[in-house]
């Protein structure tokens, strides 16, 4: 069957009304699913899968599928209009989604989410279709050591964006690798920093530690700004759509986006999180005025947004054509693959086509319908700023507490909300960027296991970094840039004492 | 759509039961059965548990909550089964929490001899031994030999220190007397992918994960684990018995019904009674078989005895690597 | 600015102990990023010590609210359940919030139960205890 015939075959399968149904269910389910925050696409599929028994196998999986892509739409609403991630994928658009949000630009920066999320996702499932025999085998060749080295790259490359003070940036990068490594250390099995709770075993919760930095700090600082009830930030309606340096600013960050998040996405391990991250420090970096960002660019909406979408749908590479998933979310969907008979793995694209290109057409459907979803409901959030906050920041509480909940059914984890929530607030006190904490604990502990499991392989010989082409790609990538920003430092220091 | 009423009823019971309206039925606790799993939904140890959780409520007639408490390898599940235990608590494990977690976790709080009561094996999932398919070896004797060729020659995954397939593989060194390279992993997704991608040579594990790499031409399987053939990998020859293995090399991974010691006896007399009778399902045997797990059953003792000869066969596994 | 000191040197210090106890092998990892943290710390802190006005005010009564609505969440959640937890936490959460008065409050707290229990017990089928436990 060819890619053409495929296609064609996917819309007799996407079409269906019973997988239509579901597909409009499972994308629905996802946006507010993402919106609330705490409870993400992971907390949601795995309560949803036990009902999936009971429908057929595609449309199970193209309401699954639905539900995941969907609650990258929906959360950077949250993000957007409270500074509250509504999953850890779009923590990284409070940076600029927030500020827009208060120069009552709050519909613009929503617009500019929505429509850089559809147009991520629809890059994705063209790479998806054309590429995905190309990033399946490159997905086998990466080798820790090209891990390691990849991660240390993004690293360098993120760690410096949104502050004004090198020093506090790195500290709270070196933080988050701190956090990161607390739990069982995956090369000896030696619990780290748990303090001898089992709860913390597995580590400090990733939803916890978002809700709890951006989340609760915000949330406090406002309240004392609740007295201007009824006084939103001047939002406006008209005010939704974007100027044409908007515009003009979207469709690069937008591409650059997916591209990243395409190729990120279809790493075993590596995932949406950590894609739009890098899509941010890219913008950044190739920006002619990077001081913009941080003040409300609109390029940092959009490539990040554009990032995780397009991840979201290259995740699939990986579980659809070699039966290996990618992150624990596509190990739930390969389960339900598994309890309703369908054997995933390098031959389902032979053996079940109608999975396969149902699946994919029903992305294109289901990305369709949220943009129709989403684009009316902007107005809708956009008014709920006009609720007062003293009525809305309890609920915010509450659902913050279920959220994470949610996620392994732990009341530590509640516990720890509230700790971490009392440290992220005096963090934010002192005006230190919570961004970038996250982005030390998300990929601090992806450096340390694939560099040792680097060495281990490579009999404690380095040089096993330089030997593989890969990762010898990445080392020289990242001391060049190393040597750009001394430069750069070097330079700024010279015409400071000449001046 | 029925099964979703049934749902709904059933959810609605349980309120109802939870709030003190229900009739009680004598000698034998009147409000809903918890069942707690160290397992996040969705995950095998999840979907056997509610394998037998579903009919289990339908024979006895009350609702069954399948309570979702991950963390530390299954270790959590059983502690909050314990801490539980006034609201008729009960669990389904894998084997690690009851055999090597005491010896590995710091503090797990539980002393499974006292504190935990068995009812019955659910099920078990033997392990295999797999390569890249252009891998030299072709069986479990020149498999053995390329070992021996040079100390540590085979890197092997695992998905973890003191996993299943990381004392599988050193049980396995043992009985071979070779030395394997260990590159502990995190799940058998990187595993198979760092197999295929040559980056290390061979893995114990699931057949299930194995299976689909295996029937695509990608990778092969040398033997495994269990004691007889297992029937989702009928081909697969049993390690055990051959080049020098001893005839009684058996490393399986299995699932167990337990509750907190102290739980009545005839409330475990019946429970054992009905998950035996669930077991005996074809339908039922048929999905476990599907995820790769055989169905098995059996008296509280035997499992009593499948949990204290793992616990020695495991610690001595242990021992040996914490000696190295 | 003093607590901003205070903070990072007391971070510090705890960094370098839990750093000190660990073997090398998985220790190295943590050992390495608290030393470079304490350094960044006094990178921050003593030029810190001369200026003033980085800081913002803080909120007090405002964060005690809100950590204590969620302590106890995650305290509650389990024995008392979803309903009284949920309103609890929302009249703790409330308390410094500027408006006078009781009776929004009340409202506030029933009507957020409601919808908690609607959207994640009854849309989520999350299980967690709704009401207390009470014997028999």
């Amino acid at each position: 069957m060819n890619t053409v015939e495929g296609i064609l075959h996917g819309f007799s399968v996407a079409l269906r009304p019973d997988v239509l149904v579901y597909c409009v269910l499972g994308v629905v389910m996802g946006t507010f699913i993402g919106v609330l925050p705490g409870i993400g696409a992971m907390a949601a599929i795995s309560l949803l899968l036990p009902l999936t028994y009971y429908i057929s196998p595609e449309a199970a999986l193209v309401m699954l599928g639905g539900v995941y892509y969907g609650a990258q739409y929906g959360g950077a609403v949250a993000s957007i209009l409270l500074r509250l991630p509504g999953t850890p994928q779009s923590a990284i658009t409070t940076l600029d989604g927030y500020p827009m949000a208060r120069q009552g630009r709050a519909g613009v920066a929503l617009f500019a989410s929505m429509v850089s999320s559809f147009c991520g996702s629809m890059i994705g499932i063209v790479v998806l279709v054309v590429l995905a025999g190309w990033l399946s085998r490159m997905a086998t060749r990466f080798g820790a050591a090209d891990y390691a080295a990849m991660m240390v790259l993004g690293l360098v490359a993120a760690s410096t964006i949104g502050s004004r003070r090198p020093a506090k940036a790195l500290a709270m990068v070196v933080l988050g690798l701190i956090l990161g490594s607390v739990g069982t250390d995956v090369n000896s099995g030696v619990q780290r920093l748990t303090f001898g709770q089992t709860q913390m075993m597995d580590g400090i919760n990733l939803v916890a530690l978002a809700m709890g930095l951006f989340g609760v700090a915000e949330i406090i600082g406002n309240i004392r700004n609740a007295e201007r009830e009824g006084s939103p930030p001047h939002v406006s309606l008209r005010q939704l759509l974007p100027t044409r340096d908007d515009l003009r600013r979207m469709p690069g960050a937008v591409a650059r986006g997916s591209a990243l998040g395409s190729f990120f996405g279809a790493l075993p391990g590596t995932g949406s999180t950590i894609s739009s991250f890098l899509s941010y420090a890219l913008e950044r970096r190739i920006a002619r005025r990077p001081e913009r960002f941080g003040q409300g660019a609109i390029e940092g909406v959009a490539g990040p947004e554009a990032a995780n979408n397009s991840a979201a749908i290259s995740a699939f590479v990986p579980t659809l054509t070699l039966g290996i998933p990618g992150d624990p979310i596509m190990a739930l969907m390969l389960g339900a693959l598994v309890i309703h008979g369908v054997q995933p793995g390098p031959l389902m694209l032979e053996a079940r086509p109608d999975m396969f290109w149902g699946l994919v057409v029903s992305f294109g459907i289901g990305n369709l319908i949220l943009l129709v979803l989403n684009l009316p409901l902007i107005g809708i959030w956009v008014s709920m700023l006009r609720i007062p906050f003293r009525w809305l920041y309890p609920a915010i509480v509450v659902f913050v507490c279920l959220g994470v909940y949610s996620v392994r059914g732990s009341s530590f984890d509640i516990a720890a909300v509230a700790v971490i929530g009392a440290i992220g607030y005096l963090l934010a006190m002192a005006r230190f960027n919570p961004a970038l904490l996250l982005l030390g604990f998300v990929l601090g502990p992806l450096i340390e296991t694939n560099l040792r499991r680097a060495m281990l392989i490579g009999r404690g010989d380095p040089m096993v970094f330089l030997q593989r082409p890969i990762s010898a790609v990445f080392v020289v990538a990242t001391v060049a840039l190393i040597a750009a920003s001394l430069w750069g430092a070097w330079r700024r220091f010279r015409s400071r004492t000449a001046a | 759509m029925k099964q979703f009423n049934r749902r709904a009823l059933l959810a609605l019971g349980a309120v109802m039961i939870g709030t003190g309206m229900a009739a009680a039925q004598d000698a034998w606790p009147t409000e809903p059965l918890r069942v707690y799993v160290g397992f996040p939904a969705g995950s095998s140890p999840d979907v056997l548990a509610r394998l037998i959780t579903e009919p289990l409520s339908r024979k006895l007639g009350q609702p069954v909550v399948v309570e979702n408490k991950p963390g530390a390898g299954g270790v959590i599940g059983v502690q909050q089964m314990l801490a539980g235990k006034t609201d008729y608590a009960f669990g389904t494990t894998i084997n690690g929490p009851l055999t090597t977690s005491p010896r590995l976790v710091e503090n797990v709080g539980y002393d499974v001899g006292k504190d935990i009561a068995p009812v019955a094996l659910i099920a078990t999932s033997p392990l295999v031994l797999a390569m890249a398919a252009e891998a030299a070896p072709t069986d479990i004797a020149s498999f053995i030999e390329a070992a021996r060729a040079e100390t540590g020659a085979i890197a092997y995954g695992s998905v973890g220190q003191g996993s299943g397939a990381h004392l599988t593989a050193e049980l396995f060194a043992d009985a071979a007397g070779i030395e394997m390279l260990h590159i502990p992993f995190t799940s058998y997704a990187e595993v198979t992918t760092s197999i295929i991608g040559g980056e290390i040579d061979a893995g114990f594990m699931a057949p299930s994960a194995a299976l689909p790499q295996v029937q695509a031409d990608k990778m092969k399987m040398l033997g495994i684990t269990s004691s007889e053939p297992f029937a989702q990998v009928p081909d697969v020859p049993v390690i055990a018995g051959q080049a020098g293995i001893p005839d009684d090399f058996r490393a399986e991974l299995w699932n167990a019904f337990i509750a907190p010691a102290g739980t009545d006896p005839a409330i475990l007399e019946r429970l054992n009674t009905e998950v035996n009778a669930i077991l005996d399902d074809p339908e039922v045997q048929k999905k476990m078989l599907a995820m790769g797990w055989q169905a098995q059953g059996g008296t509280a003792d035997d499992l009593a005895r499948r949990i204290a000869d793992d616990t020695s066969v495991w610690g001595n596994v242990i021992d040996r690597i914490e000696a190295q | 600015m003093t607590a901003i000191g205070a903070f990072v040197a007391l971070y510090s210090v705890a960094q370098y102990d839990i750093g000190s106890l660990r073997r090398m092998g998985p220790g190295f990892f943590p050992v390495v990023l608290g030393a470079l943290l304490a350094g960044l710390g006094l990178m921050i802190a003593l030029p810190a010590w001369h200026r003033a006005g980085e800081m913002r005010p803080f909120d007090v009564p405002q964060a005690l609210a809100v950590l204590a609505a969620i302590g106890l969440f995650g305290l509650g959640l389990q024995g008392l359940g979803l309903a009284l937890t949920t309103a609890g936490a929302v009249l703790i959460a409330s308390l410094p919030a500027p408006r006078r008065g009781w009776r929004w409050r009340l409202i506030l707290a029933a009507i957020i139960t409601v919808l908690t229990w609607l959207v994640f017990k009854q849309g989520l089928q999350m299980t967690m205890p709704v009401w207390p436990d009470f014997p028999g």
